[in-house]
């Protein structure tokens, strides 16, 4: 029973043996090999990059490697996410550079959640002409979430209905000011109607209502008056404006006026011509002074003359005891 | 009957047993490493066995477990796509078929078909190597039976899971690019990103642990048993088959590792 023959060392030879194992073993690590790069390749390792920090609120949903999309495509995966000094979160996203000129300085980042929970990081980039954005940019992220809105939405309503409810308590302001206005339609409906709620309270009213009444009265004693005016003024017509009135002797008296201002013209011409006249006269008196200038230098020589006469007859007039020579 | 003390220090025996029984398997895998670390090993006959095991193990294994696999993939890929679209979050397909098939079913199954095809028959011929004397007659002639019949087959057996999950693998990346984008070019970037989206630096390190250690697995603890008198329960059954259930437990443990590992 124990006596079997030995398993033969090599049962089925192989034929070239060690070529089939070496390329099984090439395959292998072709296989590995090739893994290793792709899966590098996938994760971006080969790639230049550029950093992009997104500042958000709040980070919930955003995982390291996911996309960052443009129009749809894919242009850079989120490398970290971190919590800043100040609370809020950094998400940091690596961008190829090949990819990198789609994000401008202008562009706008947003971070998007979905009805079930998945969240997507969007780039806009409205005008593509703006300068590039530099190497490690920080932006904040706009988020525009569907389910954030609610609690807002929720507080905004609360707010609103407490706000109602003030409005529509018993004491409110507005529940008083509805009363008073009740009480104002009631007194509209009453005996004085709108000029009880004007003014107030019932006396009043019937003060006003005697005051127009007098008033009245007054219009119609205004009324008479006016028409004894009227009488008046028609006498005063007939006194002024009459055949016998003021104005025709007026009117008289002004054509007497005229004819004395006439008169008074024409003597003023004769007064003219005497005067031309009294001007003739003087210019000859101006002549005739001029020839007295002559008259009268004769005159002095006429009198030095006799003066020196005068002299001579003194000097030998025997008589005269005063012998001294005057000179005059 | 048995006492009570007696009962007890049956537990501890087995408990002893059991513990004897996994150092064992962990000393056979440790001195193994040591081998296949050793240049002196790869002499002109060794090369010559490990080089047989290898072609004979794997190059019949590779084309059907390839097409078996291809098979299996179109169909899984196909049902993810078509449900994902009817609930229209086709943008999260791909990423799910890499992850189910790729990191999770593709070194399974691999690991599993090798185990069968290859690690479970090894340990059969070893132990019977080892109950006809040839490993002790190999050691009369001065030769080490782990370095020239147990390291060339436990090599061989890994190097099979290794391959098929490999080329399973590509292929199953080729047929999901192909079945999402169809016959066209014009995805494949889009297509790549979503592969590197799925293989970050943690998936990839649990994935690559997880095929090695199913590897070692498939590959030592068939012939550990061969090779010891592992301690077996009182069921009646084989010690091939206290291997496999060993085998099973073991490479649970390894995928609930790496689940626990790339999902919590």
């Amino acid at each position: 029973m124990n006596a079997q023959p030995p398993a033969p060392p090599d049962p089925s030879p192989v034929a070239h043996l060690e070529l089939k194992a070496a390329l099984l073993l090439a395959l292998l690590l072709l296989l590995l090999a090739g893994s290793v790069l792709y899966v590098m390749y996938a994760r971006g390792v080969f790639e230049a990059t550029q950093q992009l920090v997104l500042v958000a609120d709040d980070s919930e949903g955003v995982t390291v490697g996911m996309d960052m999309t443009f129009s749809g495509f894919p242009i850079g995966r989120v490398r970290r996410i971190e919590l800043a000094e100040d609370g809020a979160a950094r998400i940091v996203i690596d961008v190829p550079k090949k990819d990198a000129r789609w994000l401008r300085e202008s562009s706008v980042f947003t971070l998007v959640r979905g009805l079930v929970g998945n969240v997507n990081i969007r780039a806009y980039s409205g005008v593509l002409g703006d300068p590039p954005l530099p190497d490690g940019a920080e932006r904040r992220v706009l988020v525009g979430d569907a389910t954030a809105e609610i609690p807002q939405l929720v507080a905004a309503s609360r707010d609103l209905v407490r706000n109602l409810t003030a409005l529509s308590n018993a004491d409110s302001a507005l529940t008083a000011t509805l009363g008073n206005v009740q009480a104002a339609s009631e007194r509209l409906k009453g005996r004085h109607g709108a000029l009880g709620v004007l003014l107030g309270n019932d006396e009043d009213a019937r003060k006003l209502v005697a005051a127009l009444d007098r008033t009245n009265a007054l219009l119609a004693r205004v009324d008479r008056l006016a028409a004894r005016v009227d009488g008046v003024v028609a006498k005063a017509d007939v006194q002024v404006f009459g055949p016998d009135g003021l104005m025709p002797e007026t009117r008289a008296a002004i054509v007497q006026l005229n004819g004395t201002l006439a008169d008074a013209r024409n003597t003023l011409k004769q007064a003219d011509r005497l005067l031309a006249e009294a001007q003739a006269v003087a210019a000859n008196a101006r002549v005739a002074s001029a020839d007295l200038g002559a008259l009268r230098a004769e005159v002095e020589s006429s009198l030095r003359k006799v003066d020196h006469l005068v002299g001579e007859i003194n000097r030998k007039w025997p008589f005269a005891r005063d012998t001294e020579l005057k000179l005059r | 009957m048995i006492s009570p003390p007696g009962a007890l220090a049956d537990i501890g025996h087995a408990v002893l047993r059991w513990f004897k029984g996994w150092w064992q398997i962990v000393h056979l895998g440790a001195q193994l490493l040591v081998l296949a670390l050793s240049p002196s090993i790869y002499t002109r006959a060794n090369r010559a066995a490990m080089a047989r095991h290898i072609v004979v193990g794997t190059a019949p294994m590779l084309l059907w477990f390839t097409l078996l696999s291809s098979l299996i993939s179109l169909v899984v890929i196909r049902i993810v796509v078509v449900t994902a679209a009817s609930y229209g979050l086709s943008q999260y397909a791909l990423q799910m078929v890499v992850r189910v098939l790729v990191l999770e079913l593709i070194p399974l199954t691999a690991a599993v078909f090798v185990a069968l095809r290859i690690g479970l028959p090894d340990g059969r011929e070893l132990a019977r190597m080892r109950s006809r004397g040839e490993l002790d007659a190999l050691r009369g002639r001065g030769l080490d039976p782990l370095a020239h019949e147990v390291l060339p087959r436990v090599i061989a057996c890994a190097f099979a899971v290794l391959m098929l999950a490999a080329v399973a693998g590509v292929v199953t990346l080729v047929l999901a690019y192909f079945t999402v984008h169809g016959f066209t070019i014009g995805g494949l970037e889009r297509y790549t990103r979503t592969v590197g989206q799925v293989f970050t630096p943690a998936v990839t390190l649990i994935f690559t642990a997880k095929t090695l250690l199913l590897a070692l697995a498939v590959s030592l603890i068939p012939v550990a048993s061969a090779l010891y008198d592992l301690p077996r329960s009182r069921t009646r059954s084989s010690a091939e088959l206290q291997a496999l259930v060993r085998l099973f437990l073991v490479m649970l443990l390894i995928e609930a590792a790496s689940l626990v590992g790339n999902y919590y």
